[in-house]
């Protein structure tokens, strides 16, 4: 018996040491990963030069695979958009990876250095920094000047909002203009009598006497991820306070920014809405759809959430529902409303393997034909110019508004952030925000916490 | 026939060696796996890795939100462990000893939860505890107690603890059937004996029932602290994300957010060892602590 368990406890060792064998060949080393990823790059901009010369003679051909998130704008106008890509271009074989969890599904592709071609960037579990900061996307600053819509004008020069810079390259292009502001049930607030905001003593004022007619709190947002109210509410307003650098400050943490007079003169104003009970004391446990619902069911009169809050909820909007816009009137008394813009862009991946088909596709989808088509289809705004929505009858009236405002600059002034803040900056001033909110701690406690985030933040990048 | 050595060893290796290689594919090599990405600076995204030795380890002993994070992790360990165990056995006595008639309906009630999947509890648990419609705040006001009325998850202080009810709830109808296992294994002889001997039904808990199913009890409280300490994350991420201000964050719900929200996959697997770490000390502890004599009469 006893000779038998040496045995066994032999092919035990025996399997132990094969398990290591396996791993040890299986874990990538970090110095091969590095040079392979250099080798590959190579290979690839030397690709990337031959097929240049194949596009000269007007060859697009291969696969192209495209990876799109498929959210609360649906997929009906990416349909139209690749159908009609398919038509411009036969010899192409076009695979769409796309789904409401495709950034999830997709990252062992990105992982393992075989990405798609052309990557739009939305939703959960991706991140335009991350994908820079990996350098997995292709820096387009020389080809952008290239580019021209249908009517032979400069793409470069036709955005609403410029594209993102990291250290002054351009890795992505604008898609999709988003931009968050409060929401506010425009039915409701005419039966009552109520003054839409037009600046933050107006917004007290207005939510006080909301208070006092329907004894509820006026304004809820949710607080599992804080960053709608940091992104919807306090961004336009660190724009309305300090322009575009207190923004860009704010955004790259730079030092002394969150500490600075204005970025705390706002914090104030955060705290005045929660001593004055403004803020519903059930956010924090609220996820985005419960504080929607919230608000549909006019258990609360304001929320800050993006272009999509009505193509999100359109399935629970009570009959009699009608959705009234307006930039987070966060600014103070006088000032126009600011308003920061959220862009959801199109990326080529560095390693695409074919990117000319990739670049043709990128060139393709930026038209004023397809951005009013965009409107149509989803209710929200393509990052183009000049696009006029008025006359269409598809387009919902709370975006033709929206749209002529956004392009009055007297009513509204935008700001514009370099990028998206990191998660690693955003992440814990959302957590303090949070308490803030809750009036756990005060606007001076808050911004001390920000700063010290913002000084770990730094040092993180040092690394 | 006498089987041959080579013939046993044959049989052996057939059912050792399939399962020892699946095991080694899908538990040792993840786990070394881990190990050794916490070695790493990786977002976890892209093939770019950068090895850093122990910053991520010195990283895990200056981030603040750790201790809390370990101390939350405990809190439900201990929570748990005394909420399920007491319930368990009070309700496994109740259905064995108590000759009540509807035991098997009850068996069923209890046990219902476990068949469950933890998301659809922590959904369900999300409505019980909302803050405007939910049944714990209408109850309270509809009884009167307005004055408790708590936004309960969307507070510092309260949404931890609240996390504690769900998960006992979840727990009782596993180990309620554990505990009754046991307790019909004990001859009737014993509490005849025992009555005999004019010991009353609370003496007849303490002196017979529990010393017999302490191996029950024991393997049942192990079980709860490994589950908890690996498994508490699924309650947390459905119903709070660690929030509200990180007042919630276990080890393991931490962990995914270093690693799948704020890109630190490296960071994440450090973390992932700690757990490891922390938990294989948990229940060495345990096990010194529960070491008893068994008890046969």
């Amino acid at each position: 018996m006893l000779s038998m368990w040496r045995k066994t406890s032999a092919w035990l060792m025996l399997g132990i040491l094969f398990a290591f064998v396996l791993l040890v060949g299986c874990a990538p080393g970090a110095g091969t990963q590095e040079d392979d990823s250099d080798t590959d790059s190579e290979t690839t901009e030397d690709t990337a030069t031959d097929e240049n010369a194949d596009s000269e003679s007007g060859e697009i051909s291969g696969e192209l695979e495209i990876q799109y998130f498929v959210g609360g704008y649906g997929d009906s106008w990416w349909k139209e958009v690749i159908g009609d890509f398919q038509e411009e271009y036969p010899d192409v074989t076009i695979t769409e990876h796309a789904g409401p969890n495709i950034n999830e599904e997709m990252r062992s592709r990105w992982v393992s250095d075989d990405p798609p071609d052309v990557v739009y960037i939305d939703g959960a579990g991706s991140s335009e920094t991350q994908m820079v900061e990996d350098n997995q996307l292709m820096n387009l600053s020389e080809w952008l000047s290239e580019i021209e819509l249908e009517d032979g004008s400069a793409l470069s020069e036709s955005f609403i909002v410029d594209p993102a810079t990291y250290g002054g390259e351009i890795y992505s292009l604008p898609l999709v203009f988003d931009t968050w502001g409060t929401w506010y049930d425009n039915a409701w607030f005419e039966e009552n009598n109520w003054e839409v905001p037009k600046d933050f003593p107006s917004f007290m004022d207005t939510m006080s006497q909301i208070k006092e007619d329907e004894g509820i709190e006026p304004f809820v947002t949710t607080g599992q991820y804080p960053y709608y109210f940091l992104r919807g509410a306090l961004y336009p307003a660190f724009g309305a306070a300090g322009g575009d650098e207190l923004l860009n400050d704010v955004i790259t943490g730079a030092e002394g920014a969150w500490t600075s007079e204005p970025v705390l003169n706002v914090m104030k104003k955060v705290e005045q809405m929660q001593q004055e009970g403004m803020i519903d004391s059930g956010f924090g446990a609220l996820n985005h759809t419960q504080s929607q619902m919230n608000f549909l069911l006019h258990d609360n009169a304001f929320i800050p959430v993006g272009f999509w809050l009505p193509n999100e909820m359109a399935n629970d909007t009570p009959e009699d529902f009608e959705y009234g816009f307006i930039p987070s009137p966060m600014q103070d008394e006088g000032e126009p409303y600011a308003i920061v813009p959220d862009l959801r862009p199109l990326a080529i991946a560095e390693k695409a393997e074919n990117p000319e088909a990739a670049k043709a596709f990128v060139e393709f989808v930026f038209t004023r034909e397809y951005a009013k088509s965009f409107s149509e289809h989803t209710g929200a705004i393509m990052n183009l110019e000049g696009v006029d929505l008025s006359p269409n009858e598809e387009v919902p009236p709370f975006l033709i508004e929206a749209n002529d405002m956004i392009n009055d600059p007297e009513q509204v002034q935008i700001y514009q952030k370099p990028h998206p803040m990191s998660s690693e900056l955003e992440t814990p001033i959302s957590n303090s925000l949070v308490s803030l909110m809750l009036g756990n701690i005060t606007a001076e406690e808050f911004v001390e916490e920000a700063e010290q985030a913002a000084a770990e933040y730094r040092s993180s990048l040092e690394e | 026939m006498v089987q041959s050595k080579r013939q046993r060893n044959l049989f052996l290796a057939f059912c050792l060696v399939p399962t020892f290689l699946l095991f080694s594919v899908f538990t040792l090599y993840p786990l070394f796996n881990g190990l050794y990405y916490s070695f790493f600076q990786w977002s976890g995204a892209s093939s770019l890795a950068e090895f850093v030795g122990f910053d991520n380890y010195r990283r895990l002993f200056s981030d603040e939100i750790i201790p809390r994070t370990i101390l939350h992790d405990y809190f439900l360990v201990v929570t748990k462990v005394f909420g399920i165990m007491i319930l368990s056995t009070f309700f496994a006595v109740a259905l064995t000893q108590m000759k009540i008639k509807e035991a098997p309906f009850y068996r069923i009630v209890f046990f219902f939860p476990n068949i469950m999947s933890v998301v659809v509890i922590g959904i369900l648990w999300m409505f019980i505890y909302n803050p405007s419609l939910g049944l714990i705040n209408s109850g309270l006001e509809f009884i009167g107690l307005e004055s408790w009325q708590r936004p309960w998850l969307g507070s510092e202080d309260w949404a931890l603890p609240s996390l504690v009810l769900p998960s006992v709830w979840a727990g009782i109808g596993l180990f309620m059937l554990m505990l009754m296992g046991g307790i019909s294994n004990i001859s009737k002889s014993y509490y005849e004996a025992a009555e005999i001997d004019g010991a009353t039904e609370w003496q007849q808990f303490w002196k017979v029932t529990l010393p017999l199913i302490w191996p029950q009890i024991k393997i049942s409280i192990l079980y709860i602290i490994i589950t908890t300490l690996n498994g508490s994350f699924i309650i947390v991420q459905v119903m709070t994300k660690g929030g509200p201000n990180n007042s919630t964050h276990v080890m393991g719900s931490y962990l995914y957010e270093q690693a799948f929200v704020k890109y630190n996959f490296g960071y994440g697997a450090t973390i992932g060892v700690m757990i490891l770490v922390l938990s294989l000390i948990t229940v060495f502890v345990m096990q010194f602590l529960m070491r008893r004599e068994k008890v046969e009469y």
